[in-house]
């Protein structure tokens, strides 16, 4: 963590489970799984998919890990700050980025109902079939990561870009 | 609408051996099929719930702990505390927007499951709400699922 050495920050907090030492071919099957749902996907759209549903669900961990990895791919600082609050700044994205975060927030947020027609036809507009099917596989994955991070608490911090590539 | 029905092959085999390798970590087709079956009612998935209400019958579970499975915190005498502590678990890991996962219900879970055991149901608590999510999101209908 880039932090000021004079201030006295409150205590970092061990995990709860090192999981995937504990269930290594889980890990093994969520690496594979990771690697199938990214494959036709651009990965910097990828990244903001990731940074959205992890703000979503509270994921320390993955947070800083997909900040990072999303500045070394060319991101913008503005784009990843503005997107806790995209409705209100389109105009930094494409619409295409916007179909996709709203669907990202639509199967993050599954208890609010359905993945809504209006949301699921915006993307259709701007994402072939195939390509579509990649997105939800791909929102899926890192919700999946969102669930173990924030239940073993993952300690976020220490991750470096493409440490995980 | 209709919504695409398209997987790919091999996130289809991923989500396969992910479910496979949480399942046989915790070695209790009963108390999995509990925790798919309790992810799914949250998630409001009809074809997962059809799927695993079919299995969970199918592998001898009782008609009283699946229909009362939605209000199980008020039906004390059909789980045992270590099905409750994971009950509250798939709910906590399931509604993740509510917060973080609290203490105690890790703890309580903590306290029935050993660390490998934990890691495993974890994976599985994870791996329903993906298989809800594919599901839920191309609105795959309930029925289609064959034993």
């Amino acid at each position: 963590m880039t932090a000021d050495e004079n201030v006295r920050y409150a205590p970092e907090e061990p995990a709860r489970l090192q999981w995937a030492k504990h269930a290594p071919e889980v890990y093994k099957a969520m690496i594979r799984l990771d690697a199938a749902a990214r494959q036709g996907l651009d990965p910097k759209l990828y990244e903001l998919v990731k940074i959205r549903s992890s703000q979503i669900n509270h994921c320390a961990f993955c947070l800083d890990m997909h900040t990072k990895d999303a500045l070394a791919a060319g991101e913008t600082v503005e784009r990843i700050v503005q997107l806790s609050a995209w409705q209100e700044s389109k105009h930094f994205y494409t619409e295409k980025e916007l179909a996709a975060i709203e669907l990202t927030e639509a199967i993050t947020v599954l208890t609010d109902g359905f993945v809504p027609d209006e949301v699921y036809a915006k993307a259709t507009k701007h994402f072939d079939e195939a390509e579509l099917a990649q997105l939800i596989a791909a929102i899926t994955v890192i919700n999946a990561w969102n669930r173990f991070g924030v239940t073993t608490r993952m300690t976020p911090g220490h991750y470096e870009a493409g440490q995980h590539k | 609408m209709t919504r695409t029905t398209l997987l790919d092959r091999e996130v289809g085999r991923a989500m396969s051996a992910l479910s496979a390798a949480a399942k046989k970590g915790i070695g209790d087709p009963g108390l999995a099929g509990l925790v798919m079956i309790r992810a799914s009612q949250i998630n409001h998935c009809a074809f997962c719930l059809d799927m695993h209400l079919r299995l969970a019958r199918e592998g001898g579970e009782s008609e009283d702990r699946i229909q009362l499975l939605n209000a199980w915190e008020e039906a004390e005498d059909l789980y045992d505390e270590r099905e409750r502590a994971a009950l509250a678990l798939t709910e906590a890991v399931t509604l993740l927007t509510d917060g973080f996962v609290p203490d105690e219900v890790y703890e309580m879970a903590a306290k029935h499951f050993d660390e490998a055991e934990l890691a495993h149901l974890i994976g599985l608590i994870t791996v329903i709400n993906g298989w809800n999510r594919l599901m839920v999101s191309r609105r795959i209908p309930p029925g289609g699922y064959t034993p």
